[in-house]
């Protein structure tokens, strides 16, 4: 470590950590790396103090007395990438530090979404000496032609949580940029920063793709064990706390009481409509609070979401209610308790939310949980042993997203063009796209190119043009077309991380935030939601805006969250069978199993508590039917995927008509008359053979794939981005819905590869195929216990509550599924004639015809 | 409003309007016999050649399918009019050569077919047909007793409305798979009716009917009467 910056250190009294050490020296030998430690000790100066300590090597340390300007600076050296924009400010303002002590001719400057254009103006003269941004904005720089010569001093990249970008297509975009940035910097380092992952060193090769950076490349871990507490609040009668249901605000009286009792609370939970419902349930229990009392989610409007964090730094605020959208980055220091409502439904999840509170070194990180129905109890309990055994989830990297593949190539065209063998090498680089091979390649070029591969299937249409070097025959050089279509590339960067949104504002203006268009959809004018602590009525749609005004009537409806519910992990569903397993033996050892005690002796009662290698399925009869429950506890995702499959299976043996649901324990099939499946015939429904050609003709019967599509053509540049700030009315006639270039591309180009993309996709995210594959096999060697219960059991129950979201299978024509949702709609109209509502029928209007039950 | 019959045409629902028998094809037209009308609205031929060409890769065939199924439906029901309700074509951008061609053979097959265009909006920017295609384009309003023919949907003392340009839909809940799904439809109410949108690639737009309006939905390749 240079002189000047070990004095830095002994000023501020300091001395650097082991690990911070070893970064800076693998930095200095030309290494890239990753680097993994808890949040609050140190890592982001791990990292930056490489550069500085080089910067300080070579420039024999002249000192340097007045701040740097654009002009004199140094040149760009390094490139901070970070996930979210939000976090870019705190970035600037933290890497600002050491060189401003240090007095370094740097300067340093974000540019995102965010950034004004005057200053983004003069960063495409010269880039400041380092620049924090996000990777869409990294993309977008790659889209201009004289980006390599901003860029040709660069020394060092650094990504910040990497964790966050690694299995996401956003993750993939950076591979791309990094691969390009590479290409034209063989010498470039690149560093990561990520939190525990169960595979540190498959996301430090993902992030370092195949080139030089590979070499001697450490993972570096902080040998910082930190300390956190998980504490259960238990509810005092078990036997009158709800076995179903994700509310939970019957332990309000506690979680009030522990807010009393702390400086600063982060409340976290799981959906953006809880996060509405606890803010109401506190605030009002806490009218004289409510200054001290703020929300924060994703969807509200970015000022409102800085005022909140602000406060938070402050420590003005008692009690902040969130979703993940806090779970990132920033440094709330006066944050001294975290509570966590509901199942985290993953390790990773809940130690990054602890690690929220107490962020500094050696502080204790504490989060208290508050179950919301009784099984919950066992969950925190997993999550406590795993933490304490030290094991956490991992993520799983992308392969060969072609939508993403598709936009690169577009914005590698629009940055000057590229050279298509060269541009393939380039790309097989990355992790995501190693196995690429050249006819999946050809086939993208091709998309952008003309189209298709079959000639005349695309007439008039080119995004590339192929361009003709005469001195360079033998190459295959491809630019954009026009700049009209560089512009609208550009446009439609930005898109990979936005959801169509569309803004809530009042009839006066004012923004309250975004939310789901899909949502939206869904209501008719006049319909109440709850959204930013608030009741609001909607009066009209247009554009991409949402009218609203306040309501009058203080009830309201609450939105439901669009998101897919996260499934619980393999590794919380394994604790969770250990701690069952515990149960069924007779030991209960952690004090929420205790607690749970009762319920659980009524499972064995009535049936039993299945073991590791027991495959459980009880058969109840309601009022309401047959129910057959099947408990693998292997999670939602694969129970959605295993279910279909079941059905699908069962649908080719007899004629029935089933209903399906599931949760992250089990999946239950209800029909009119009795199953009556012998144990043969389970196996045989539960084997392995023919699993993915039966998993596709079940996606086939559903909308599952066309509805994947959305993303898919938002990505690969189907949909146009229209010009922010100019009316709607511009480009109306090329829009058109991702759902009708499925249809169009399904019927006129079934062959497009994006359409198997989409099908993919829903069987890797959607059904988890390859976890579901493992787990029939786990069925396989395991023997199938089938009870038939007196009642519905501790465990049979929440499946039963939840059926009425259920997904349903049978051989019924259109002309009865349409009955069947034409009686539906009628129940609803009945409704609403009896509300008194006002059903004037306005063809503009949208109507919701949902049943929100 | 009269109930619904089977109707002779595959997947298709008779109805009758203004004392007219119209028959609801499954190909999102109406089949008016005792005038021997073929109906239609919202072509938008070219639309996947516009999209082309602002750079956007939609596939082409659309435009010929389109061709193709009107064709079709003018064999099976030999009529001697057709009557389209706005939108021909979808922009000026999309009148490409291709489509020009195939628009001059897909005429002469129908040479003897009278053809009417009830001007939309769309046909005000990318312009009227050829002249040699010799159809009779008209404004808003024209009358064809009982009907009178519109683009936009609206009133109009001299008769019942026939018009487009909504591409009218339905959206229903299907409670057994927890999705909802769009329809298009035939949406009559008691001044005027709306027709789907003839054309393959176009959107839909969900609609409010009133109660006591007549709706058609147009799943897979049948009409089936939804009541409200």
């Amino acid at each position: 470590m240079h002189k000047a910056l070990a004095d830095w250190f002994g000023k501020r009294g300091w001395s650097p950590f082991e690990y911070q050490r070893e970064c800076i020296e693998s930095y200095r030998a030309g290494r890239s790396g990753l680097v993994h430690a808890p949040t609050g000790t140190g890592k982001t100066l791990a990292v930056w103090l490489g550069p500085i300590d080089e910067y300080l090597h070579e420039s024999g340390n002249t000192p340097h007395n007045t701040p740097a300007k654009r002009e004199s600076a140094a040149p760009i050296r390094v490139l901070w990438i970070t996930p979210l924009r939000a976090l870019a400010t705190d970035t600037v303002e933290s890497l600002i530090e050491p060189v401003r002590d240090l007095n370094l001719p740097w300067t340093i400057e974000q540019r995102t979404g965010d950034t004004a254009a005057s200053l983004k103006a003069k960063q495409r003269r010269q880039l400041p000496t380092a620049l924090v941004t996000t990777p869409e904005s990294l993309s977008l720089m790659l889209s201009y032609p004289d980006a390599r010569s901003l860029l040709s001093t660069l020394r060092c990249i650094i990504i910040d949580e990497w964790h966050e970008l690694l299995s996401t297509k956003r993750g993939v975009q950076t591979e791309l940029a990094l691969a390009r940035l590479r290409a034209w910097n063989p010498g470039v380092r690149t560093w990561g920063l990520s939190a525990t992952l169960g595979n540190l060193d498959e996301a430090r090769d993902v992030l370092l793709g195949s080139g030089p950076a590979r070499t001697d490349a450490p993972t570096i871990t902080a040998k910082l064990p930190k300390q956190i507490h998980i504490e259960t609040v238990l509810p005092e009668d078990v036997q009158r706390f709800p076995w179903a249901g994700h509310l939970g605000t019957n332990l309000l009286n506690p979680v009030l009481e522990a807010i009393d009792n702390a400086q600063s609370t982060l409340l976290f939970t799981n959906t953006r409509s809880q996060t509405e419902i606890w803010y109401r349930a506190i605030a009002l229990s806490k009218p004289e609070h409510i200054a001290q009392i703020a929300l924060h989610h994703g969807s509200l409007d970015r000022e409102v979401r800085n005022r909140v964090e602000d406060r938070l730094r402050e420590g003005s605020l008692r009690c902040v209610v969130c979703t993940s959208s806090l779970d990132l980055g920033v440094d709330f220091t006066p944050v001294d308790q975290v509570i966590q409502v509901g199942s985290p439904k993953g390790i990773a999840r809940l130690l990054q939310r602890a690690g929220r509170s107490g962020h500094q070194p050696g502080v204790t990180s504490r989060v208290l949980c508050i179950p919301a129905h009784a099984f919950e109890l066992i969950e925190f309990a997993a999550a406590r042993r795993a933490m304490q055994a030290r094991t956490v989830e991992t993520r799983s990297p992308l392969s060969k997203p072609l939508d993403v593949l598709t936009q690169h190539l577009v914005t590698v065209a629009a940055g000057g063009g590229f050279e298509a063998r060269q541009l393939y090498e380039e790309v097989r680089t990355t992790h995501a796209f190693r196995a690429l091979s050249i006819t999946e390649f050809r086939w993208a070029l091709d998309f952008t190119v003309r189209g298709g591969s079959a000639l005349g299937a695309y007439p008039q249409y080119h995004r590339l043009a192929r361009a003709h070097d005469a001195e360079q025959p033998g190459e295959e050089r491809y630019t954009i077309a026009s700049d009209k279509l560089a512009r609208h590339h550009r446009l439609a960067i930005g898109t990979i991380i936005s959801d169509l949104a569309m803004t809530v504002r009042s009839m006066s203006g004012k923004v309250f935030g975004s939310i789901e268009e899909s949502f939206i959809a869904r209501l008719a004018s006049g319909d109440r939601f709850v959204f930013a602590g608030k009741v609001l009525e909607l009066v009209r749609v247009k554009d991409m805006t949402a009218f609203v005004r306040l309501a009058t009537r203080r009830s309201g409806i609450v939105p439901r969250w669009q998101g897919g519910r996260t499934p619980l992990s393999t590794l919380l569903s394994d604790g969770v069978r250990t701690l069952l397993e515990e149960a069924r033996l007779g030991t209960y050892t952690e004090p929420e199993l205790e607690c749970i005690r009762p319920i659980l002796e009524l499972q064995s009662r009535w049936s039993v508590i299945p073991a590791p290698d027991e495959l459980l399925i009880e058969h109840t009869s309601t009022r309401h039917g047959r129910h057959t429950f099947l408990f693998p506890f292997e999670g939602r995702h694969v129970h959605e995927g295993l279910g279909l499959l079941l059905a699908h299976r069962i649908a080719r043996t007899r004629a029935v008509s089933l209903s399906i649901t599931v949760n992250d324990y089990g999946i239950e099939l209800r029909s009119p008359a009795p199953l009556d499946v012998s144990e043969d015939e389970w196996r045989s429904f539960l084997s392995t053979a023919d699993l993915l050609p039966d998993l596709l003709s079940c996606l086939n019967h559903s909308e599952l794939a066309r509805r994947r599509f959305r993303d898919i053509a938002r990505i690969a540049g189907l949909i146009h981005p229209g010009y922010p700030g100019r009316s709607g009315k511009t480009n109306r006639h090329l829009q058109a819905s991702s759902e009708l270039f499925f249809d169009v591309f399904a019927e006129f180009d079934p062959a497009n590869l994006l359409l198997d993309q989409a099908r993919r996709e829903v069987l890797e995210d959607q059904m988890e195929v390859s976890r579901l594959r493992y787990a029939l096999e786990k069925i396989t060697r395991s023997r199938i216990t089938q009870i038939p219960p007196p009642h519905l059991t501790p465990l049979g129950f929440p499946l039963w509550a939840e059926s009425l979201r259920t997904q349903h299978v049978s051989s019924e024509t259109w002309r009865d599924r349409i009955g069947r949702m034409v009686m539906q709609l009628e129940r609803t109209a009945d409704r609403e004639q009896r509300s008194g509502r006002n059903t004037t029928s306005h063809p503009a209007r949208k109507r919701t015809l949902h049943d929100r039950g | 409003m009269d109930g619904t019959q089977r109707a002779i045409l595959h997947g298709s629902a008779l109805c009758t309007i203004a004392g007219e028998s119209l028959t609801l094809l499954p190909q999102r037209a109406i089949w008016w016999e005792s005038a021997s009308t073929l109906l239609l609205a919202d072509l938008h031929l070219g639309k996947a050649a516009a999209f082309r060409t602002a750079g956007i890769p939609v596939p082409e065939n659309t435009t010929t399918h389109d061709l193709a199924t009107l064709s079709e439906l003018l064999d099976r029901t030999l009529a001697r009019r057709l009557v389209i309700l706005g939108d021909f074509f979808h922009a000026r951008s999309g009148r490409s050569a291709h489509i020009e061609s195939t628009l001059d053979a897909w005429r002469s097959r129908h040479g003897n077919l009278e053809i009417l265009l009830i001007r939309g909006n769309h046909d005000h920017s990318s312009g009227d047909p050829p002249a040699h295609l010799d159809i009779n384009c008209l404004a808003e309003g024209a009358s064809l007793p009982p009907f009178a023919l519109h683009h936009h949907p609206t009133t109009d003392a001299s008769g019942y409305v026939l018009a487009g340009h909504i591409h009218p839909a339905i959206r229903l809940d299907d409670p057994g798979t927890r999705a909802s799904i769009r329809f298009p439809c035939f949406w009559f109410g008691t001044n005027g009716a709306v027709l789907p949108a003839f054309g393959r690639f176009t959107g839909m737009k969900v609609v409010s009917p009133r109660r006591d309006d007549a709706v058609f939905v147009i799943a897979e390749n049948e009409v089936v009467r939804i009541g409200y």
